[in-house]
């Protein structure tokens, strides 16, 4: 079958519409033409002859249909003329299109910019080769997952593992200083096995990754982002050496864009084998002992091995190690999974967050919709008309419906584009949300393929959706009421009409809406108000991390001391410390301790803090006992002071001055108490707490995160920063600076949990509100159009204005309680879900389900207001001329 | 048209192909030619003509050309093609095959 001719031709009717149109034109006339002039010869008048041939034949007409019909591409020339006539018509009702293409961009705008998230964070595979065969292993303790591989362990799984053909180990996130142009910057990588790029299968920007041989080299592989910002994308860098941490080490490749490591949420920017990880981190502890779990693993499955194949496989292995090596602290098996995926911790919160996430903007959607549906529902009882005439005319009612639904559809796919333009906008807006964490993240969500794809689906959907159930109820006119143009629709005292039966839901989820962001709210409101136990204010922050910089522990506090000493006599400072790490990072160390001399006292974990002189006092908690430390010997007994939280936990009846606590044989000395501070996350009930002296625990436990200048200064927190910068480079112009920033930014990014629930909600709450209130207006403002006439009858009878005023308030305040009851329920069987994410305050906050639905019902009340107006202003003549 | 026998699909275009096969003709001369073939057994409207026409010359089958009729009235002729000539031997054959089966079908005592 010759395909191309057909599309040729496909293609000339597209291009040449009206030649070939006139050609078909001529074609068919001259056949009846020669038909016509045939009878002329046998005898007939011209007017006779044409005649015949015209009950001879079907119509020209219908010729030419027949040809168009069974033209290639009939279906697609059949849609143009519906696209063209839904154009036509919309250009006449631009207001109508407007609304109705900014409420679905509203509510597409809403999902997509929700589904972005769960495609980035779920969806989407790494940035490796072959994703779908590449796994992330764990091990499991006591059936629980996930632990870490220690490295026998790994090198027991590579060896034996039949299932992988590749498995390679990485220590996850690896601190560093990279000197380069302008100052030393602190960046985060991972230390490798030589085969990780072999396993992960990258395709380099430039370069390549590891050779087997280079296990132990001074080799490092730059991230692409890394290599942009850091080295102006220098194309010729492979060779060259760059300093890390004090050490060259040579540049073999750099990775392609957008891959930071197969974890999709740590933010790794450079890889270096494992074997340098000494020189970054020293005292990491024994690497190569059995029971210390520091790798993660990942393994590249066999070329047609299925992965219920390998978990048997890995199983056996399990047993097998398992009874070798009593010894380990690894007791049950491995799992796995691809890689990429969330962290098998976390997964189930996160994806009941983002389920929760999901119905909250289909909620704004179905809002949205609704209000379409009725908009298009009144749009189409003032069509009846039309319709009828139509029907009437020989259209079928399928076309009728296929028009509608057409007009529906275009209109939701116009909201759609402009639904995933609003998403850009949000995504980006999301990316201002910066978590406070300890180590580095992207977070980074953006609008994808996926997200486009699915923008797309989800239009269609509502396109056809809110279009199919009003276009059903319309497209069944009597033909004798529509055409003398009464409105089937127009019944009135109808409660249970379609258009009220939409706007009772809609209300009814805006309840629900309204109710969820009162409670965010209320909880951001409460979460800013909660007692930190130190100053929100008035202090600035400054980490450098000398270690990497190959200080001794010795000469690491020599130096802070030193800075301290500068930093606080310096002019507009009030007082300067240091300490490991400043309070609400999402979680710093913690240990177990035991009273000395009370073996039953235990504590299962204490917050760990090393402090410096000062300390209280900058940074604004208050003493409660004893004295704090002054210059501590380093190798004198160990002191420590705890918080009130410790002290009820432990010494309930005692004095806590003077205690001892031990952990794991280090013995400290309490001679202080002080107020309690939060230590984690603002949520939380306060931990007990236990500050150390930096001088005297640095080398036996140093922090790997670095160490925080804290300045508490009188005012221009510019000019101070800029001067305890220049005195950190005086004394060290090699030391990279990071972590710079205010109490207020450190504390604002400690509100990011509260923060970000009460803007998504607040802002899913306004949009459900304002959409629900310009749907009962539209509906209200419909039902007095239709009621004009009673209304003018109810007038020249005497009725007075403000009873019709209440005639149209006392309609629409009905939907809306009948909408609020249902809401209200459904809103409190919500609010549970949202315990864990509330601040300070109970999921079935009074106030908030006082407020919102009685709130709810003033905007109501003033969307039925507005057309019962405009219905009582009517001046009685009018109304009864009306039609 | 009562009269005239239902036309198999796509037989329609295999009676075009075979009046065309001795020399261009118009829509009118086409249509007259079946009948007259078939000793007005298949009379052909415009309505079924037109679009099979249409359909012949997307696949190249035929040709259609602009020409004026002894009485100076311009009218399109249509001319096969030499693929038309190939198509139309194949079609034979075919119709051939089907004619013979379906004979031996009906005339099977069962």
């Amino acid at each position: 079958m010759p395909v191309t001719g057909r599309i040729r031709s496909f293609w000339n009717w597209l291009l040449h519409r009206s030649a070939v149109e006139k050609e078909l034109d001529a074609e068919v006339q001259a056949f009846y033409e020669v038909v016509v002039q045939r009878h002329v010869e046998n005898g007939l008048q011209e007017a006779e002859a044409r005649r015949l041939a015209r009950l001879q034949f079907d119509s020209p007409e219908i010729v030419k249909e027949q040809v168009r019909d069974a033209r290639p591409g009939a279906a697609l020339s059949s849609l143009s003329r519906d696209v063209n006539y839904s154009l036509r018509r919309l250009r006449k009702a631009p207001v109508f299109a407007l609304v109705t293409i900014v409420t679905l961009a509203l509510g597409i705008g809403a999902n997509a910019t929700i589904f972005s998230i769960v495609s980035r964070f779920v969806l989407r595979p790494p940035p490796v080769g072959n994703p779908s065969t590449l796994m992330a292993l764990h091990t499991t303790h006591h059936a629980e997952c996930c632990n870490n591989f220690s490295w026998p362990l790994f090198t027991d799984v590579r060896d034996q593992a039949k299932s992988f053909s590749g498995v390679a180990a990485y220590y996850e996130l690896v601190p560093a200083s990279l000197g380069g142009n302008g100052d030393p910057v602190r960046v985060w990588g991972q230390a490798t096995t030589a085969n990780f790029f072999d396993v992960t299968q990258l395709a380099m920007t430039l370069g390549r990754g590891f050779r087997s041989d280079e296990e132990h080299l001074p080799v490092i592989v730059l991230g692409h982002a890394l290599w942009q910002q850091r080295f102006a994308a220098d194309p010729a860098i492979t060779g060259k050496a760059v300093n890390l941490s004090g050490k060259p080490l040579t540049v073999v490749g750099v990775a392609p864009p957008g891959f930071h490591g197969v974890d999709q949420i740590l933010d790794a920017q450079f890889w270096v084998p494992l074997a340098n990880l000494d020189a970054l981190l020293p005292n990491k502890g024994k690497l190569d002992a059995r029971n210390y779990h520091w790798l993660a693993v990942i393994g590249r499955l066999t070329p047609g091995t299925a992965p219920s194949q390998a978990t048997s496989e890995m199983n056996l292995l399990a047993k097998r190690i398992v009874k070798a090596h009593r010894e380990a602290d690894f007791d049950d098996g491995f799992r796995f999974e691809r890689a990429g995926s969330l962290p098998p911790r976390d997964e189930s919160a996160i994806l009941i967050f983002l389920t929760a996430l999901s119905l909250v903007a289909l909620m704004v959607l179905g809002i949205a919709g609704a209000n379409v549906g009725n908009l298009f529902l009144v749009q189409a009882s003032s069509r009846q008309r039309e319709f009828a005439v139509r029907l009437a005319l020989g259209a079928t009612r399928r076309h009728l419906l296929y028009q509608m639904l057409i007009e529906s559809v275009m209109l939701a796919l116009c909201g759609g584009l402009c639904g995933v333009a609003l998403s850009l906008w949000a995504t980006r807006g999301l990316a201002a949300f910066r978590v406070p964490a300890p180590v580095p993240l992207d977070l980074t969500v953006d609008v994808d393929a996926r997200v486009l794809l699915f923008s797309f689906l989800l239009s269609l959907a509502t396109g056809l959706l809110f279009g199919l159930v009003p276009a059903w109820t319309v497209v069944r006119p009597m033909i004798a009421t529509g055409l003398k143009g009464e409105d089937q629709l127009a019944r009135p005292g109808r409660l249970f009409s379609l258009g009220n039966v939409l706007v009772v839901s809609q209300i009814a989820m805006s309840v629900v809406l309204l109710c969820s962001t009162g409670l965010f709210l209320r909880s951001m409101q409460s979460a800013s108000q909660i007692e930190i136990g130190f100053h929100s204010s008035g202090i600035l922050m400054m980490a450098v991390d000398p270690r990497l910089n190959g200080y001794s522990p010795e000469r690491t506090t020599q130096f802070l001391n030193q800075l301290r000493d500068r930093i606080a006599n310096l002019p507009g400072v009030r007082s300067a410390t240091y300490t490991d790490a400043i309070p609400l990072s999402g979680g710093n160390r913690s240990d177990g301790f035991s009273v000395v001399g009370q073996a039953k006292l235990t504590l299962d974990s204490a917050e760990l803090y090393m402090i410096g002189p000062d300390y209280f006092q900058t940074i604004g908690t208050s003493f409660i006992a004893g004295h704090p430390f002054t210059n501590e010997n380093p190798s004198g007994p160990k002191l420590a002071i705890v918080n009130q939280a410790l002290v009820a936990k432990l010494f309930k009846n005692q004095d806590p001055i003077g205690q001892q606590l031990s952990d794991n044989g280090v013995t400290y000395q309490i001679t202080g108490v002080v107020k309690n501070i939060k230590s984690r996350v603002l949520g939380e009930d306060y931990r007990p707490v236990l500050y150390r002296s930096l001088a005297q625990d640095i080398a036996r436990d140093p922090s790997f995160a670095g160490y925080r200048i804290v300045v508490q200064f009188d005012h221009d927190p510019a000019a101070v920063a800029q001067a305890v910068r220049a005195e950190i480079h005086s004394l060290d112009p090699t030391l990279a600076i990071f972590d710079s920033q205010s109490m207020q930014e450190h504390l604002r990014d400690a509100l990011f949990l509260p923060r970000l629930a009460g803007s998504v909600f607040g802002t899913f709450g306004v949009l459900g509100l304002v959409l629900a209130a310009v749907g009962l207006y539209g509906v209200m403002n419909s039902w007095v159009s239709r009621r004009t006439r009673e209304i003018g009858i109810r007038l020249a009878l005497g009725a007075r204005i403000t009873e019709i005023q209440w005639l149209v308030v006392r309609r629409g305040m009905q939907l809306t309680l009948l909408a609020i009851v249902p809401g209200l329920a459904l809103a409190w069987a919500m609010a549970k879900l949202f315990t864990s994410a509330l601040y300070g305050i109970q999921p079935h906050d009074t106030l908030t389900f006082a407020i919102a639905p009685l709130f709810l019902a003033c905007v109501a009340f003033i969307a039925c207001w507005i057309p019962a107006r405009r219905a009582a202003g009517a001046a009685p003549l009018d109304s009864l001329r009306h039609e | 048209m009562g009269k005239s026998a239902d036309l198999l699909q796509g037989t329609l275009d295999l009676l075009i192909l075979r009046t065309l096969e001795f020399g261009p003709l118009h829509g009118v001369g086409i249509a007259d030619r079946v009948e007259q073939l078939s000793r007005g057994v298949f009379v052909v409207g415009p309505g079924s003509l037109f679009p099979a026409l249409h359909r012949l010359a997307d696949n190249g089958w035929i040709t259609g050309e602009w020409s004026e009729t002894e009485s100076k009235r311009r009218v399109k002729t249509y001319t096969i093609t030499t693929s038309g000539r190939t198509q139309l031997v194949e079609e034979k054959r075919n119709w051939k095959k089907v004619f013979t089966a379906m004979n031996r079908v009906l005339a099977e005592e069962v």
